[in-house]
């Protein structure tokens, strides 16, 4: 469903290309500007930093991107698998530490763990996502209002449920240990998780491109994105497709939320609403529906966010919003959405 | 004659307020080419979306050979063998040709590469453009692509929503020979506003108005009927 | 007298007997009660929440101006109440010493800059789909809140801005002793607030009933319908967003006063925009009165339920899931949103006409 990066499908379109080669200068142009004020060796520290944050937010974003594509529907409650994936990894790596996991410093059992901890997070966000999908989402399609205000209230309540269970205050979350300490590159610090974060994130977008472009579940996710009615008279059940789909987007954003735990070092039952704002940002720079679009809508985000943190502090977090509000102007449907 | 293999029995749908279909009941007979004619707005592309179930048939009966279908989805529809192929967008632009038969093809088998084979005889464009994305087709083209995908399962009914909308006459000729070439097989349902193609394609004809029958019968009476065609198409 | 259309007949009936109908009679004696309220109840929190509940009303009903009767979902109203709790915050601790001017200053700088806002989140309405919009809104209504909290030389973040309010509202102030009421600054701020609230109703509720809020309702239910009968949709949409978040600041204003101190968690941050939301739907979109039904729930039960969790605590004193259960009333909250939005989507009001409105309808269809 990420339309080709060449030619526009539609005839007569020279407007619609001036516009889409706008946007995508204005976003490469953001990776390079900073160079102007910053010294090489603190750039490449912060673009690491960036790309990690960007390789996280694409986790949640592409569940986002793809649940709106395909089911139309807007999903307020994607902060909460988020979060609830953090919480669910936090607890067994709280159990891995008691059997020794975590301290070890040698490579298998830290890859391992954390192997564990994402394939936890993606049952439960699935899980979650299933249950949610059934319940209330199904309700609401076709109603955008409704959507919202549901979602908005799931996303609270469940929330509150994790405060409940594990308590409303910060914690600390484990690292596993191979993963604690630094590389030393070239004078460039960096950071281990991080790298194995951009890492995964890279994975994850690659599998889900092949899984898009070369299976038969991914033409017909691509065709129901492009057109719902004829991917139902094939004599396809859409619904459980929604369902599968919805799931699906639950488990990236529950591993999504894991990993930026752990990279935080820290979790609190807030981090899904603030997630939540960067996801959104993500998907309408990427365009709503296309995976690849948040691919590299987060990674803008990441590193915009990164480079005026640094430099302009105070700035930081309105920068990524005052992009949005540029591309929306430039062009509504984002960098690689659907006019 | 045979019993139908398609009927529709008093059948009623409401599009939000509005009473589209007040009580249309007609029946399709097996292996031939049936067509709805009428002016706009009489409900004939609403007529084959309720057979197809993506419009809820408030009252009423549909049979496929005996079988009740007005309250499934569409989905379960499609599988009982009842191909569609809509007015617009009948065809995914984003996707290859290739992607759309695989698509199209439910179940990947020997007689589906087979009926792929003879669908590519009939429309030699669509395998010189297999791996092309569907968007890129001229109107025709993809016009031809959205009856080859209705074709490449064994359906027993294929319901065609104003195929020659848009498409040039020459273009229009070809698709009438197309579809000559499938009736004989494959039972067709035709909603057709070009009388021309109308009258070359059907040999039982249904007169749509105000969301009911008005008349029905053979298409070779219908031709020369210049009364009915004034009264109820507007020409002639 | 000329022979009246049926339409003109039922108009003349209406006014004449427009000061006996029952809604007529149920606002003023709702009115009257509001004006007792703090010399029945010499408590303070009671004092506290209806003040609250007053200023919520406006707050809310603001709001359902722009989503029920407009149909625009902004998620950025909590700013505009922000903005004109800010105004009057800062306005006042700049100054030397608090003026009664210095109100219609505080009132003139929300004014111009929730204008302002309103008017670029109304262009953005134009340019973008419902769903972006709503985005967008959220958005905004963050970074605003982002900036509260960080820009400390300007808003003082999260130590909240106290202030003393001027003249006969200020708290040491104290007047005459009637009917052995002491007459102190809360009394006078209590009754300017609900001077004032009760005079913006009005305003709204004249707005909704006049030609320029029919048209509106017009837009809001079939805009090519309203567009082809050559009504300019977008200009009535900016208009509406304009008043109604210029109404939300005055109301930030009243709070404001009421509680003479601002912080970012108190006025712009996203509870209080769910709050809202929360409201309007309890109440009824598309019903002005119902934000008066949906303020007053949320506020009293907001008041009242920590004392539930006091009791749970003494039932219960050793099971701690007792107490982090009784604790999360917000989560009752959130089922409670979810629940209405379900099965009453019309809100409380909204619930309650359509159910005379048919009961109407059946007694005048007859046997």
């Amino acid at each position: 469903m990420a339309a080709d990066t060449g030619p526009a499908v539609s005839a007569g379109s020279a407007g619609l290309d001036a516009r889409r080669w706008g946007t995508w200068i204005f976003s490469v142009g953001i990776w390079i500007i900073p160079l102007l004020w910053i010294d090489v060796v603190t750039y490449m520290t912060l673009t690491i930093a960036g790309l990690t944050m960007g390789a996280l937010l694409f986790l949640t974003a592409s569940g986002l991107t793809l649940i709106f594509g395909l089911m139309d529907v807007l999903n307020l409650a994607h902060g909460a698998f988020f979060v609830w994936g953090a919480y669910a990894g936090f607890s067994l790596l709280n159990y891995l530490n008691t059997v020794g996991w975590v301290e070890m410093a040698s490579i298998g059992p830290s890859a391992g763990s954390l192997v564990l901890v994402l394939l936890t997070a993606l049952a439960v966000g699935a899980l979650l996502g299933i249950i949610l999908e059934k319940i209330i989402i199904r309700r609401t399609y076709g109603n955008h209002l409704k959507q919202i205000l549901i979602t908005m209230g799931a996303a609270l309540v469940m929330a509150e449920i994790i405060k409940i269970f594990w308590g409303p205050n910060d914690e600390v979350i484990l690292v596993p240990a191979a993963f604690q300490d630094s590389w030393d590159l070239f004078d460039i610090v960096v950071n281990k998780f991080r790298g194995v974060a951009i890492v995964v994130g890279m994975a994850v977008f690659a599998a889900i491109q092949i899984v898009l472009q070369r299976t038969k579940l991914g033409i017909i996710v691509r065709a129901g994105v492009e057109n719902r009615e004829i991917v139902q008279v094939m004599g396809y059940n859409i619904q459980r497709i929604f369902t599968g789909v919805f799931a699906a987007g639950a488990a990236l954003a529950a591993m999504g939320g894991v990993m930026f735990a752990i990279f935080k070092e820290q979790i609190y039952p807030g981090m899904g609403d603030e997630t939540l704002i960067f996801a959104l940002i993500v998907v309408i720079i990427g365009g709503m529906g296309s995976v690849a679009g948040s691919f590299f809508g987060a990674l803008m985000v990441g590193l915009a966010f990164n480079y005026v943190a640094f430099l302009v502090p105070k700035l930081a977090l309105g920068v990524n919003i005052m992009i949005m509000a540029v591309i929306l102007l430039i062009r509504p449907s984002g960098l690689m959405g659907r006019k | 004659m045979a019993e139908p293999i398609l009927s529709l029995k008093e059948v009623h749908t409401y599009i939000g307020q509005h009473h589209i279909l007040q009580g249309v009941s007609l029946d399709v007979n097996a292996e031939r080419a049936t067509v709805l004619v009428g002016r706009n707005g009489a409900g004939k592309s609403t007529t084959l979306r309720t057979i197809m179930g993506l419009y809820p048939a408030r009252s009423g009966r549909i049979e496929l050979d005996g079988q009740a279908i007005q309250h499934r989805k569409p989905f379960d529809i499609a599988r009982l063998g009842i191909g569609f192929v809509p007015e617009d967008r009948a065809v995914l632009y984003t996707l290859t040709v290739e992607e759309n038969f695989r698509l199209a093809m439910f179940r990947e088998s020997e007689e589906g590469r087979r009926r792929l084979e003879s669908v590519f005889q009939l429309f030699p464009d669509l395998k010189r453009f297999l791996h092309a994305k569907a968007g890129i087709l001229s109107g025709g083209q993809k016009q031809m692509l959205a009856i080859a995908l209705a074709l490449v399962l064994d359906h027993r009914v294929v319901l065609i929503d104003e195929p020659s909308k848009g498409l040039a006459p020459v273009v229009v000729e070809h698709l009438g020979e197309s579809l000559n070439r499938i009736r004989d097989t494959t039972t067709v349902v035709l909603v057709e506003q070009n009388f021309y193609l109308a009258s070359q394609v059907g040999q039982d004809y249904f007169i749509l108005d105000d969301g009911r029958v008005a008349h029905q019968g053979l298409m070779e009476d219908l031709v020369t009927d210049h009364e009915l065609k004034q009264k109820y198409l507007g020409i002639g | 007298m000329a022979h009246l259309t049926p339409v003109q007949q039922e108009r003349f009936h209406e006014q004449r007997t427009r000061y006996f109908r029952p809604g007529f009679i149920i606002q003023m004696a709702a009115l009257a009660a509001l004006v007792a309220i703090p010399v029945a109840f010499p408590s303070f929190r009671v004092m506290d929440v209806v003040a609250k509940i007053v200023i919520f009303t406006i707050v809310v009903a603001s709001y359902d101006l722009i989503l029920g009767y407009t149909g625009l979902l902004s998620l950025g109203h909590s700013m505009f109440f922000g903005i004109g709790a800010y105004s009057l915050a800062l306005v006042i601790y700049h100054a030397a010493e608090p003026c009664w001017y210095h109100l219609l200053v505080a009132a003139g700088v929300a004014l111009a800059l929730s204008i302002a806002l309103a008017l670029i989140i109304a262009f953005f309405s134009l340019r973008v789909k419902a769903i972006f919009f709503a985005m967008m809104t959220l958005a905004l209504a963050e970074f605003a809140d982002i900036l509260a909290v960080q820009w400390y030389d300007l808003t003082r973040a999260e130590d909240g801005v106290s202030f003393k309010l001027p003249g006969i509202f200020n708290l040491g102030w104290s007047g005459p002793t009637l009917g052995g009421i002491e007459i102190n600054g809360r009394l006078m701020t209590y009754y300017f607030i609900l001077g004032v609230s009760v005079i913006l109703f009005v305003m709204m509720v004249r707005f909704i009933r006049s030609p320029l809020g029919r048209v509106l309702k017009a837009v809001r239910d079939n805009e090519p319908r309203a567009t082809a009968l050559g009504y300019k949709a977008f200009r009535y949409q900016v208009f509406s967003i304009v008043f109604g978040s210029s109404i939300a600041s005055l109301g930030g204003i009243l709070f404001a006063m009421w509680l003479r101190y601002v912080n970012p968690g108190s006025t712009l941050s996203t509870p209080i925009m769910l709050n809202i939301l929360l409201m309007v739907i309890i109440g009824g979109l598309g019903t002005l009165y119902g934000s008066i039904i949906g303020a007053a729930f949320i506020k009293i039960t907001e008041t009242w339920l920590p004392d539930l969790q006091k009791l749970a605590e003494a039932v219960f004193p050793s099971m701690v899931i007792v107490h982090r259960l009784a604790e999360r009333w917000i989560l009752y909250f959130g089922i409670l949103f979810i629940l209405v939005v379900f099965f009453f989507p019309k809100g409380f009001v909204g619930t309650a006409r359509d159910m005379i409105r048919r009961r109407k309808a059946v007694a005048r269809e007859g046997p």
